[in-house]
């Protein structure tokens, strides 16, 4: 879904609009308390991670990331999250000390991430299933009330993808055509 | 319906043949095998065996996908593998852990499985650690996932296999040279809903135009992430089966299909689907469909 304050969309619930809570859940079932901004699951320690990012610095009233549940075996997700907002990343996008397969963040740019790392405070209970611990904790960071961090960042997604125009007589792909008789070929032979 | 002007690999294992044009060979279909929770041995050796009926009723060649999630299962899924597949059959491992993979390499090349092995996956993760032991503990066939983290359009999944889009020092496609794996396989790495999830069945013609290399997916990972439909709770089996029709008619050659008990609704879905392409492909250029065949079993 979309929404207005989280741009990039994904698969997450919307709560409290001017909450300093967003909830990341890693292989839970649980509903977080209805005062927390935005909760949703994290799979992938790549896009999954990037969408949290943009979707979280669009609202300045978020303050704190609550990871909660199992992390993901091999591709580390909720890990990779933290070691992003500790480390940041490298020359290559891949995140610094990342434990996950395939950490590389790819369609932010340093701004954004550097953005994520200023407003948000990380609390970390990847491990931890209790429902009741992780609502104590939520609710002492929603009784801190910090302040907003300001305007709102509205992330950029860094290379759209490439688009077909009406008047584009390619079928298929950009170097490959399908012929009427359904040849595939390469453009120019 | 197409058909390919590049010349289009057939590649075997253990007597199973994936790739060629479009109708040639039916579509080979990968069963995930714990998949989900804890090892359940028993549950387990039945499905496989009745996805291998399955294959035998259809023609379809069938590929357990063994998932290897946690290192203390190692020993007893290698077990497993050797005591319940039938004599050389072919099996894949479908392992994200890096240190889980070396491990694995590792354990069948001590008991001599590597030449039945299909190594689930190679991409732009791939460690230094792992291309060292790959070439040490080589697998007979390996799965490249085209997964570009940052174009997920066909372009970028061509980008991560000619020249690694950045992410590792050369393309994915030198990278399996370098090991010394002939057979490959292209993954064209489906996305969620909302990532170019369609990218994955456009990529298909695009990488075998492009390489000329069997090429297919795993479309019901899009299904597993609508969770939409789970407000459609009769639909979504039928969804994620026919979801992998689309392979096979944008050209593809093999399914990764998910868990084992999808196969009593895969494998007859995927047959008649073959026949379809197959009838096409034959009646309008020639192709024409291979021994085993679900249009020579049917018709």
């Amino acid at each position: 879904m979309k929404n207005e304050y989280y741009p990039w969309g994904g698969d997450f619930t919307v709560c409290k609009p001017d909450s300093c809570v967003a909830v990341v859940l890693l292989q839970i079932e649980y509903m977080p308390p209805s005062d927390v901004a935005i909760f949703g699951p994290l799979r992938t320690e790549n896009i999954g991670i990037e969408k949290i990012v943009a979707n979280v610095i669009s609202n300045p009233h978020i303050r704190y990331l609550v990871l909660c549940g199992e992390d993901i075996r091999g591709h580390c997700s909720g890990s990779s999250l933290v070691a992003l907002h500790k480390n940041g990343i490298d020359e290559q996008h891949k995140i610094i000390l990342a434990p996950g397969a395939i950490p590389y963040i790819e369609n932010l740019k340093s701004k954004a991430i550097e953005r994520f790392r200023a407003q948000l405070k990380i609390i970390d209970l990847i491990g931890i299933k209790d429902k009741a611990k992780i609502d104590k904790k939520i609710k002492e960071c929603i009784a801190k009330k910090p302040a907003s961090f300001g305007e709102p960042y509205i992330a950029i997604r860094i290379k759209p993808e490439a688009s077909v125009k009406l008047d584009d007589k390619r079928a298929l792909h950009s170097r490959i055509v399908v012929n009427y008789m359904g040849k595939i070929e390469k453009r120019g032979g | 319906m197409f058909l390919f002007t590049k010349k289009q690999e057939v590649l075997d294992i253990s007597g199973i043949k994936i790739g060629g044009q479009p109708g040639e060979h039916p579509t080979v279909l990968f069963g995930g095998v714990f998949f989900k929770g804890e090892p359940d041995f028993e549950k387990e050796r039945k499905g496989i065996q009745n996805m291998l009926d399955l294959s035998q009723k259809t023609g379809n060649p069938a590929i357990p996908d063994f998932f290897i999630k946690k290192e203390e299962y190692m020993e007893k899924i290698m077990d497993f593998i050797e005591q319940t597949l039938p004599k050389n059959y072919p099996f894949s491992i479908d392992i994200v852990d890096p240190s889980i993979k070396i491990n694995a390499l590792e354990n069948l090349g001590e008991r001599h499985l590597l030449n039945r092995t299909i190594y689930n996956s190679i991409h732009v993760g791939i460690t230094d650690k792992e291309r060292e032991t790959l070439k040490q503990h080589r697998p007979e066939m390996a799965i490249i996932v085209a997964f570009n983290p940052k174009d997920r359009s066909p372009d970028g999944k061509i980008e991560v296999l000619a020249n690694g889009a950045h992410l590792t020092d050369k393309g994915l496609l030198a990278i399996a040279d370098e090991i010394g794996i002939k057979k490959i396989l292209i993954d064209t790495a489906a996305l969620a809903p909302g990532e170019n999830s369609g990218a994955s069945i456009a990529a298909i013609p695009v990488v075998k135009e492009e390489y000329g290399l069997p090429a297919g997916c795993a479309i019901h990972n899009v299904v597993e992430k609508s969770s939409w439909l789970k407000n459609f709770e009769s639909a979504r089996k039928i969804v994620d089966t026919s979801s992998n029709v689309n392979i096979a008619l944008f050209g593809g050659n093999y399914a990764i299909y998910g868990p084992l008990e999808n196969a009593d609704m895969v494998f007859p879905t995927m047959a008649w689907q073959d026949i379809l392409v197959s009838e096409y492909m034959d009646n309008y250029f020639g192709i024409k469909p291979s021994d085993n065949h679900p249009r020579r079993k049917f018709f």
